[in-house]
């Protein structure tokens, strides 16, 4: 009844306020279901694709990205408990047909393979290919999928041209796939070959990638995991299928946390707008509330009546913002699956996002919640508004700034005590309680800094137009909570440009510097346009065929690979350490670089990333164990160095000593140094002349290898920059309705002004500089808070996931471009209320209140 | 009427009285009188598909041994395409055989691992089991009647694997002429009923063995046949064993 005969018409009154307040509800509810929408169907995606692709497959044995000898096969094939164990390889390949990109190849051992894999779900019984036994006698023999057929008129003896080691080479289309099952996985980009002859064409020697195996009638498979895990040692994973799906969370780990981020961004941002809106709506009807009041309305009443207010706003910004966010989420899918594309090198998912009951849900306690959070605190003080006091003017703004000021020192007290806790913890729920402490003391002190500020400011700017300035001025300082509450607002949206600009300026400043010392090559020989493609490896032969390049100095070979350790995958770098110390001398975080490069050298010791030794808190001396094929590599950690190649952290031994381990002499790339004033494109030219017919080869001039590092980093960020647009648009809104309830503040006032003969520039500018008041005062608050929580963000990055440490570098370019087009949005924002103020009529304004 | 007449109806009319009534000895029979120390054949492979589509292959094949622990080897030698492509497969008496593919064209060799002993043999209506030979005492015998084949009178004898036997078929029955105790057809099931069925034809007495020198497989449920003929068949000839062994399936032919 209340909410009908007192809300109603207020919301009425002010309908564009109303809408404003919305909109926050709105964005943070739309980007929370984009984000969830999209995460679950691009998962559901890529397990769908998992399942495809394993068809019966009840448990996979694998060993990272490094394969196993086939002797491995023999092995579980020997267990009883086995019913039948495929090898397989998997491998991304270009095809060569005109904008077809990259195909999956699943090497298969098609004697045995059938009793895993639906291959021809359409055709039941029908042969598979058109002769098995010449499948099987030609390694040049391909099965497609029926669509890929179709979609590029292929059909049996069709010829495809594929990449292979030896370079592009044409293959003969000897079966075709049926639609559904195996077939339709990564949207038919998919061929099946002889698992033999994928060894063969991917340079694979006589490995497998895994060995996909279903149990024998009536035994456990958790049994039979077991028994495998114990028999083939920790070198090897066995899980299940679904267990890619898993490190495929891993993968995107960090997309999902900027996501998640951003998500609770804008609902942080949102809640200040609300928050601040019901301030206002507090502040604009106290004479309302004391007649409630004195009527015989109760404290509890009039709390409900707010609250009640918040939670219909929030609902009904949630059921649009559900609306967005799902119309967003088909978007924010595909910029996902081209992850999933980055990760596979295939295409071709489709991502189709369905809106679950649970995320609809979810979404709503969001935006009600959320909303009612917001108002919770003007509610109570709406609540605590004395009869009498609320027909006293100017009273209850006196108050609030002794609020204000007793909210500050809680703020004060916050902040020193979480920024103790952080200076003197190496523990994560402390780190992570002292960083919430220093946030939210910084939020609590923001309004009396502002109000400090205004008040500083408030002589500078009367300088320029001392009447308009002293009007605007007085406005924010009497209406400090509203003042307070957009300043907090858009602060936090700078503080978060600042910060993510500085953790930005500081990745750049590491990378370049790693990228100075450790990719010094001139050239670098690899098997892919990209580093880090490991589908295909050079023979260790290629060796001395490349030292015979005139030209060339020395070749160092490095292998690397992703390898598990515990639930997380890890980069493992063979590399020729003695070489390696002396053309790439690395930045050492612990230990003495020479002795650590010549113990490893000796195949005594392991050298880790600063990364691997921050999130797995290990330090010299610690015992790190590898897990390999022969059991478990045990090395001392000897040294910690600055190296940006993975997220996760990476680890170095000795080629020799992974050789051995791990009997494998391929190589992944040749680093490549030229003779002193031989050109590298020379040489270059020269590899590829050597090699380019009979290998498939790749040589990056070091200005390739730079630029595809600089780009990796674009990318990381880009999806920063967005999330910062979106904060700053929010915020931005708080400019527009805090602006707005200023002008119907003081129409009175204004109406006075152009009573006794101000203009109606006068009137504009008055407005406006509230709004350069507001601008300038989040732009300086701002820039101090975002110093702060750079220092955070990067101790944080430092100490938890990505481990990685970069330097301090504010990044005063950033801060410079942010003073003009915070002011200028500002201003953008203020004319639409300066010209309600000015359109008003004079009557009515001076009627108003 | 000669002596070495003679004693062959005596042994026959021993064999006759003997297996009668005993499955197990009418089967220990047939392979008795199959028994060679060698075998060598060239045989041609005729696939035809349900859709009527027919392919044509040749092959070598070569045999070590009898029953039980034999070794063999079969190359194909036409179409050009899979010429060379061999198969090596060591008989074993008590388990499993071991089988090796070659293919040339990939200079080596992979192992034919036992779980994919039922899949199809190069695409013929064969499978790997198939080309095992099977040892008399996994199975276990019963008479299950009497018929005619091809207007012979045949014995039909339903052999089921004993427990520990590996095989994809549950049970096999046979049709063995008795006069001459030769397979005329054998129908292979599994737990979903009959799977394969061999006819033997066109029996030649070759060196006092009597040989089919047409065996018509037809895959019951795919609908599809192979026939498989045999040409210049000889039994016991000098063969040697290191012709049976993987590093020979590498030196190829």
């Amino acid at each position: 009844m209340m909410l009908r005969l007192l809300s109603w018409p207020y919301v009425r009154k002010h309908a564009l306020r109303t809408a404003l307040t919305l909109v926050a509800v709105v964005i943070g509810v739309a980007v929370f279901v984009a984000m969830r929408s999209a995460n679950a169907a691009v998962l559901a995606t890529f397990e769908d694709t998992i399942n495809r692709l394993a068809g019966a497959t009840e448990l996979q044995v694998s060993a990272g990205e490094l394969g196993f000898g086939e002797d491995v096969l023999e092995r579980v094939q020997s267990l009883d408990e086995v019913r039948v164990a495929a090898p397989v390889i998997e491998a991304v390949v270009g095809t060569g047909l005109p904008s077809q990109g990259n195909l999956l190849i699943l090497g298969v051992d098609m004697t045995g393979d059938r009793s895993l894999r639906e291959y021809d779900l359409a055709k039941g019984e029908e042969p598979l290919v058109d002769d098995p036994l010449l499948f099987l006698a030609q390694p040049d023999s391909i099965m497609v999928s029926d669509g890929f057929a179709q979609k590029n008129r292929l059909s049996l003896g069709s010829a495809v041209p594929l990449q292979t080691m030896e370079g592009p080479k044409t293959f003969t289309v000897r079966g075709i796939l049926g639609s559904g099952g195996l077939s339709s996985a990564f949207g038919g980009n998919l061929a099946i070959m002889d698992v033999y002859a994928a060894q063969h064409v991917f340079g694979r020697g006589r490995t497998f990638s895994r060995i996909d195996l279903a149990v024998a009638k009536g035994a456990e498979i958790a049994r039979v995991q077991q028994q495998l895990q114990e028999m083939l040692g920790p070198g090897f994973e066995v899980e299940p299928p679904a267990a890619r799906g898993q490190s495929f969370q891993s993968l995107l780990r960090i997309y999902r946390f900027m996501l998640v981020f951003l998500s609770a961004f804008a609902l942080l941002v949102g809640m200040f707008i609300i928050y601040n809106a019901f301030a206002i709506s507090v502040a604009q009807r106290r004479g309302e509330i004391g007649l409630l009041r004195a009527l015989g309305a109760t404290r509890g009443q009039v709390w409900r009546l707010f609250v009640g207010e918040s939670l219909i706003v929030g609902l009904i910004g949630s059921v649009l913002g559900i609306v967005l966010g799902q119309m967003g989420a088909g978007a924010m899918a595909a910029s996902a699956a081209s992850l999933v594309q980055g990760i596979y090198g295939v295409g071709g998912l489709n991502v189709t996002t369905a809106l679950s009951p649970g995320v609809v849900g979810l979404a709503l306690a969001v935006g009600v919640l959320t909303s009612g959070f917001a108002a919770a605190v003007p509610a109570s003080s709406a609540a605590r508004v004395d009869p009498v006091e609320a027909l006293q003017k100017g009273r209850g703004q006196a108050l609030e700034v002794r609020r204000i000021g007793r909210v500050a020192i809680i703020g004060a007290v916050l902040a020193v005590a979480g920024a103790a806790l952080i200076t003197r913890t190496d523990t994560r729920p402390p780190f992570f309680l002292g960083f919430a402490g220093v946030f939210v003391g910084t939020l609590l002190c923001a309004p009396l800094a502002s109000l400090a500020l205004t008040r500083g400011l408030r002589p500078l700017l009367c300088r320029i137009r001392p009447i308009e300035g002293a009007l605007a001025f007085d406005s924010l300082i009497a209406a400090s909570r509203r003042t307070s509450v957009t300043v907090l607002a858009l602060m936090l949206s700078i503080a978060l440009a600042i910060a993510i600009a500085g953790v930005a300026a500081g990745s750049y400043a590491g990378i370049s510097g790693w990228v100075d010392t450790a990719l010094n090559p001139d050239l670098f020989v690899t098997t892919s346009p990209t580093l880090t493609e490991r589908n295909y490896r050079f023979p260790d032969s290629m060796t001395r065929e490349l030292e015979a390049v005139p030209g060339i100095d020395e070749v160092l070979r490095l292998r690397n690979a992703r390898i598990r350790m515990g639930n997380n995958p890890i980069l493992l770098i063979a590399l020729e350490t003695e070489k390696t110390a002396r053309r790439s001398p690395r930045q050492a975080v612990s230990g003495d670089l020479d002795e650590m490069f010549r113990v490893t050298a000796q195949g005594k010791g392991v050298i880790a990333s600063e990364n691997f030794a921050s999130l797995r808190r290990v330090t010299l001396g610690d015992r790190i164990d590898i897990p390999s094929p022969g059991g478990v590599l045990s090395l001392p950690l000897v040294g910690v160095i600055r190296e940006y190649s993975d997220q996760q952290g990476a680890l170095f031994i000795d080629r020799a000593v992974f050789t051995k381990e791990w009997h494998d002499d391929g190589v992944d790339l040749f680093r490549v140094y030229v003779r002193r004033g031989v050109s590298p494109a020379k040489v270059k030219a020269d590899i590829l002349a050597a090699f380019s017919g009979n290998r498939r080869i790749f040589v990056l001039e070091n200005a390739d290898v730079r630029r595809y590092v600089s780009d990796l980093t674009d990318q990381y960020f880009t999806m920063t920059w967005a999330q910062l647009a979106v904060a700053v648009v929010v915020a931005m809104l708080g400019i527009v309705n805090s602006l707005t309830v200023s002008v119907t503040d003081r129409r009175r006032e204004l109406g006075i002004l152009r009573a006794v003969g101000g203009t109606r520039s006068q009137v504009r500018w008055s407005v406006w500089m509230e709004a350069i008041g507001v601008g300038l005062v989040s732009v300086v608050l701002g820039l101090v808070v975002g110093a702060i929580q750079l220092y955070c963000l990067l101790d944080l990055t430092s100490r938890d996931f990505p481990g990685l440490r970069f330097d301090y570098l504010y990044p005063y370019g950033v801060a410079l471009a942010i003073i003009p087009t915070i002011l200028v949005t500002a201003v953008l924002g203020a004319l639409a209320p300066g010209e309600s103020a000015v359109r008003s009529p004079l009557v009515e304004a001076l009627e108003y209140e | 009427m000669n002596r070495r007449v003679l004693i062959a109806l005596l042994v026959a009319l021993t064999g006759r009285l003997l297996a009668a009534d005993d499955p197990r000895a009418i089967v220990a029979e047939v392979q008795k009188r199959s028994r060679a120390d060698s075998q060598q054949y060239e045989g041609v492979l005729k696939v035809v598909d349900a859709a009527g589509k027919t392919s044509e292959k040749g092959w070598q094949y070569e045999r070590l041994g009898s029953h039980g622990d034999s070794k063999l080897v079969i190359r194909f030698t036409r179409p050009a395409e899979v010429k060379g492509v061999a198969l090596l497969v060591v008989n074993h008496p008590d388990r499993l055989s071991d089988q090796w593919m070659w293919t040339p064209a990939l200079n080596r060799e992979r192992r034919v691992a036992a779980q994919d002993r039922g899949s199809r043999f190069f695409g013929t209506d064969f499978s790997f089991e198939d080309l095992d030979e099977r040892d008399l005492e996994q199975y276990e015998y019963r008479l299950t009647g009497e018929m005619a084949c091809d207007g012979e009178p045949c014995w039909q004898i339903t052999a089921t694997p004993r427990a520990g036997k590996r095989s994809q078929y549950t049970k096999s029955v046979y049709s063995i002429r008795k006069s001459n105790y030769t397979y005329a057809q054998v129908e292979n099931h599994n737990d979903a009923g009959l799977v394969r069925r061999v006819r033997y034809s066109q029996m030649t007495n070759v060196q006092g063995i009597w040989t089919a020198r047409t065996l018509d497989v037809e895959d019951v449920r795919r609908k599809s046949r192979t026939t498989l003929s045999l040409q210049s068949v000889t039994y016991n000839v000098p063969l040697a064993a290191d012709q049976f062994t993987v590093e020979a399936l590498r030196r190829g032919f």
